[in-house]
Order: structure tokens, then C-alpha cells, then sequence
């Protein structure tokens, strides 16, 4: 997101956001929402101004499908599961340490 | 901090240990789950969930039921590896700030995390993705580790979050924004190819 205009504006802008304000402003107010943005949970009228910036800002556009693609990951975080000899053993020193303390 | 859940019906006085192994049954697989999340490996989790039980043995006869039987416990565990780490090494957590997550050029703008056309499954089939995903959570400070950990991961509420943590909704959502930015922003720096057995150098045009 540096200062200089991207080489096509008129074309990307399309025919109703003449008033985009490409500005860095614009672009940081966003990235503090989009996490309830994601998680939906902003009001509908702020959803909207947001779904007009990413429409016209490339930039934010790309970055909020990796923030979302960075939840879905997460979402499923692979852990190996627990084998039974684990699960048996941990249990006996949890009642050993029970009885001890 | 201590629980401060809404007060349910009481329960009976417990019997252990047959309670005990109910509730060990129920929920081991659960919380080591959650254990393995926040330490990152597979002997530190299990000495956490031992110490987690271990406490909910001895706290089981106080236990009215107040929370939820798992919500106690991820209190429990969480309460336990914050103790845990802080006697492993003591340096401060470090703060996160939204401003530090700022991209500063184009490129840092349109970093990208390979997943195009993939389900989350598939992704992660890459070896080279799980493993920064892996380190990403490593690394970031404890408490924000914590929210991303119980919010994303565990998929619990942001008010269950809160009663875990002993935060309110807004200081979790905030954790959490900054933990995900954060683990963007090492995901992405990565350069990760689709493939992770292309050793290439990555897709950072
Ligand atoms: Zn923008």
C-alpha cells in the first residue's frame, strides 16, 4: 500500500465509487476491523462500506482472504491424537499424585 | 482469578474416585487436544494434563457445577500453563500492537497463503504449511496464543473465552485480532509454495 496509484484507475474503480478513498487512512481503519468483520459481527451499513472499499482496493481485498484463509486453518489445526497406553498411564500418575499430595 | 460462573443447581457430593475416572474418560482427549495446541509438543502436553487433572481431582469436591464441566477444565489447564511456563522461563510477554501489522509496501499488502481452490484439510496436507502454522502459534506471546488457541482452534464462544481467560469479550476479540494478524503475517512471509515438496523459494512475485 505505498502512496503511488496503480496504473489503471478509471477502469478499476468501476461506475459507482467515484468517492473511494484510496487513502492509507482508509485502507488501516479497515484492518482493525476485519476480524469482526470475518466473525460477523459488525452492523450491516459498516459491512457494506467495507464490502465497497475491498470491491475497489485490490490490496485489501487480498489481505482479508488471507486473514480468512489464516482462521480457516486454524479452525483446523491438526493434533495427533492421544494413544490408549498415553491415556492409561497419564490417568495412573494423575491418582499416584492424588494420593501423594 | 478465580471462576466467577453463574451458580447452576448443585451437585451431589462426588465420589471418587469413580467420578474421577468419569470425568478423566470424558474429557482426556479434549484437553490434551488443547494442551498439545498451546505447548506445541507432545511430552510438555502431557505433563499439562496431567497437572490439569491432577488439580480437578482435588478441586472436584468443590466443583458445584457453576460452569460447564469442559469450561472448568480449559480454566484449569489454562491456569496451569501459564503457571508451568512462567517457572520454565521467565521473560516477559511482549505486547502486540495493531500498528506493527500495518503493511508498509504492496508486497507486504498481497503476501498470500497457499490454499487456493484446496479445502483446510488438503492445505494442510502440506508438510511446509503445517509447520509454519505450527511455529506461528509457537511463537506468539502466551496470552494471545491463549485467545487464538481457545477461540479458533477450540471454536469456543468469545464470552466462554472470557471466562476462561477472566477477560471480557472486547479484550478477547482484540487478543484475538492481533494472535490472527500476527499468524498471517508468519504464514505468509513464508513464501510457502503450493507444494511443499517444491523447495523453490515460493511464490512471493
Ligand atoms: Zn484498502
Amino acid at each position: 500500500m505505498t502512496k503511488k496509484k496503480t496504473a489503471l484507475p478509471k477502469k478499476r474503480s468501476g461506475p459507482s465509487s467515484p468517492r473511494h478513498t484510496h487513502g492509507q487512512g482508509h485502507c488501516v481503519d479497515l484492518l482493525r476491523q476485519l476480524s469482526a468483520y470475518i466473525d460477523d459481527e459488525l452492523p450491516s451499513d459498516i459491512c457494506r462500506e467495507i464490502r465497497r472499499h475491498l470491491g475497489t482496493c485490490p490490496n485489501c481485498e487480498i489481505f482479508i482472504a488471507s486473514l480468512q484463509h489464516t482462521v480457516t486453518l486454524c479452525q483446523h489445526h491438526p493434533v495427533p491424537p492421544l494413544n490408549s497406553a498415553d491415556r492409561a498411564n497419564m490417568r495412573r500418575a494423575i491418582l499416584d499424585g492424588a494420593n501423594a499430595r | 482469578m478465580r471462576a466467577t460462573a453463574p451458580k447452576p443447581p448443585q451437585r451431589p457430593a462426588m465420589q471418587e474416585p469413580d467420578e474421577f475416572d468419569k470425568l478423566y474418560r470424558d474429557h482426556v482427549d479434549l484437553i490434551y487436544r488443547y494442551a498439545h495446541r498451546l505447548c506445541g509438543e507432545t511430552e510438555s502436553a502431557k505433563d499439562l494434563v496431567q497437572e490439569t487433572f491432577l488439580n480437578a481431582y482435588q478441586g472436584l469436591k468443590d466443583f458445584r457445577g457453576e460452569a460447564k464441566v469442559s469450561t472448568w477444565l480449559y480454566t484449569i489447564a489454562s491456569r496451569a500453563c501459564i503457571r508451568m511456563r512462567r517457572k520454565r522461563k521467565g521473560q516477559p510477554e511482549h505486547e502486540l500492537s495493531i500498528e506493527e501489522f500495518v503493511p508498509t509496501s504492496e508486497g507486504e499488502f498481497r503476501l498470500q497463503i497457499p490454499m487456493d481452490g484446496l479445502s483446510p484439510e488438503e492445505a494442510l496436507q502440506n508438510k511446509e504449511l503445517r509447520q509454519a502454522l505450527d511455529q506461528a502459534i509457537e511463537k506468539l506471546p502466551q496470552k494471545y496464543r491463549m485467545a487464538l488457541v481457545l477461540r479458533d482452534m477450540e471454536g469456543l464462544s468469545a464470552k466462554e473465552v472470557g471466562a476462561i481467560m477472566g477477560l471480557n469479550e472486547r479484550a478477547v476479540k482484540s487478543r484475538l485480532h492481533r494472535a490472527r494478524l500476527f499468524v498471517r503475517r508468519e504464514l505468509s512471509a513464508r513464501g510457502i509454495t503450493h507444494h511443499g515438496d517444491h523447495k523453490s523459494g515460493g511464490l512471493r512475485s
